[in-house]
């Protein structure tokens, strides 16, 4: 039985390998070692297909992509563009790229799709798990690490240049009193270290073209992020994707013609929210 | 002893016995569906006894509190391990109840030499689109019973049997909304715990009156506490279950049920 509320470490017990769960009182006696880690199996996979040597030697990651997160006056308003792109083509223009993983977290995504998608399914369901056999929800510093050991988990893939996965985590700390801002975003290296973005975090590669224009506004323009309202936030936070994809290929825009719009999600105290595409076409009228 | 049929036949007679003179006291618990969901309710002292399964499915016990603690975490991870090898529309209550805990609580109650578990469980799971509400019961020796309109667990099985027949004599629409469940339900729980107590005093009157129901809710309430857990369509997360506060169950009971 697990009793730390550790989700990796049930799948570990979980003897998967003839597809029936055995986590009944007899499972720690069983098959221990026909365990599953899915990150190390399909990195395992990847591998061997591609007969990627065990020693890269290149630290190159690629993250073709733009997310950014920033603070307003109600919580934190998080987006992401929806191109997804191999090498110089474009196989995709709906990709989720903002994903939510509980009531008050979000983790938007850049790098690897499936290493990404996969880091994002397991945290999911580690948060889930823990709140349920815990009975309480796990702490802001707890999922904090949970992240960094999936992320430090997926090193040798990063090491590879086939696997990186840079994210931004954001959340609403739901205990804190509700005249203050509870939004807090969290920036992670290919290592697993976090460090806390006060104000704004952007990664991908077109945060380049945008990290800048986000400082200046930060710091002089007419309102200062924080302060801003969620319609405020919002045009402000498509003007930034609309730039990063004026100079980044990896970036999509706004399609006008297919009516496909960024993913854009605020945290807030009342939880996760996904902005209509209704909202952010008038949000866009009033943009451009 | 099992070469010895009528030995083991007394053994395990023995252990039923054991088993429903501990669980006798037990506080009640009653499963009632509402309009957007359904609810589980019982009074406690203290520890937690409404939990959350899954997105769909919750569970609330009698018996002793390390067995419940047990099969609650056996249920739970069996739950989580399916839902991330497959996906959450895949995990389903059927197949927790007679794949994982049923044949569980069977093997225990039999194995005579071994410990015994001291429960009986109710479990609900809300349908995804049209499929109905179901409500599971499992007795300590692995027997079940599926219902849909309502169920019960009590300390024995005359007061689960006057529970159901309060339900049935007093059982509204079944599109009732929620304050109308959550009422029924207490009144549901008082029955049960009052019969509960006479059964102690060795009395075999089964009649409780509307006086005598809201007398026994004033009395509990003065050291316990209402608990209810709900599954509600209508919460916007994946995980349709929560606990209710107790502001919100005041709220709906109006006061003259809250102490």
């Amino acid at each position: 039985m697990n009793h730390k509320g550790d989700f990796l470490s049930l799948l570990k017990h979980a003897d998967t390998s003839h597809g029936e769960t055995k986590t009944t009182r007899n499972a720690s006696d069983g098959k221990l070692n026909a365990t599953l880690d899915t990150l190390h199996g399909t990195k395992n996979a990847m591998r061997d297909a591609f007969q990627i040597p065990t020693q890269a030697p290149t630290l190159e990651f690629t993250e073709a992509t733009t997310v950014v997160a920033m603070r307003y006056n109600d919580g934190i308003i998080i987006a992401g563009d929806r191109r997804a792109t191999a090498g110089t083509s474009v196989v995709h223009d709906r990709a989720e790229k903002v994903l939510p993983i509980d009531s008050h977290s979000v983790l938007a995504i850049s790098g690897a799709p499936a290493m990404a998608y996969e880091i994002a399914r397991v945290l999911k369901h580690s948060f889930q798990y823990f709140r349920r056999s815990q009975l309480q929800e796990l702490s802001v510093e707890g999922k904090l690490r949970t992240l960094s050991r999936l992320i430090r988990d997926n090193l040798p893939m990063a090491m590879q240049g086939i696997g990186a996965v840079i994210p931004i985590f954001a959340l609403y700390a739901p205990q804190t009193d509700e005249s203050e801002n509870g939004g807090k975003i969290y920036f992670y290296d290919a290592l697993g270290a976090h460090f806390e973005n006060v104000d704004f975090a952007t990664t991908g590669s077109g945060s380049v073209w945008i990290r800048g224009v986000l400082r200046y506004l930060d710091r002089w323009g007419d309102t200062r992020l924080e302060q801003m309202d969620q319609r405020t936030a919002t045009i402000t936070i498509l003007r930034l994707l609309d730039t990063a994809s004026e100079y980044d290929a990896a970036t999509s825009g706004y399609n006008a013609k297919a009516e496909i719009f960024p993913t854009v999600k605020t945290i807030t105290q009342q939880g996760v929210e996904t902005l209509p595409d209704k909202y952010l076409k008038d949000c866009y009228a009033e943009a451009t | 002893m099992r070469d010895l049929p009528y030995r083991w036949i007394e053994a395990i007679q023995d252990r039923r016995d054991y088993i429903e003179d501990q669980l006798r006291l037990g506080s009640p618990v009653v499963g009632l569906p509402y309009a957007q969901g359904s609810l589980l309710l019982t009074v406690t002292k203290g520890a937690q006894k409404i939990f959350e399964v899954h997105d769909r499915i919750a569970l609330s016990a009698i018996g002793h509190p390390a067995d419940i603690e047990r099969l609650r975490m056996l249920v739970t991870d069996t739950a989580s391990v399916q839902s991330f090898q497959s996906a959450t529309e895949d995990v389903n209550l059927h197949r927790l109840t007679h794949y994982v805990l049923a044949h569980t609580f069977k093997q225990a109650f039999e194995a005579i030499v071994g410990e015994a578990y001291i429960i009986k469980m109710l479990l609900v799971e809300i349908g995804n689109g049209d499929a109905k509400t179901q409500f599971t019961h499992i007795n300590y020796d692995g027997n079940v019973k599926v219902q849909h309109d309502s169920a019960v667990i009590g300390g024995t099985l005359e007061i689960e049997n006057a529970m159901q027949e309060y339900l049935t004599a007093t059982q509204t629409d079944a599109e009732r909304d929620l304050n109308t469940a959550l009422q029924l339900a207490l009144n549901t729980w008082a029955v049960g715990k009052g019969l509960s107590k006479r059964f102690e005093d060795a009395e075999d009157n089964t009649e409780v009156t509307d006086e005598q129901i809201h007398e026994i809710i004033k009395t509990e309430l003065e050291d316990g506490e209402i608990e209810v857990g709900i599954l509600d369509t209508n919460l916007p997360a994946d995980t349709k279950f929560r606990l209710l506060t107790q502001d919100e169950i005041q709220t709906a009971l109006g006061p003259k049920n809250c102490p």
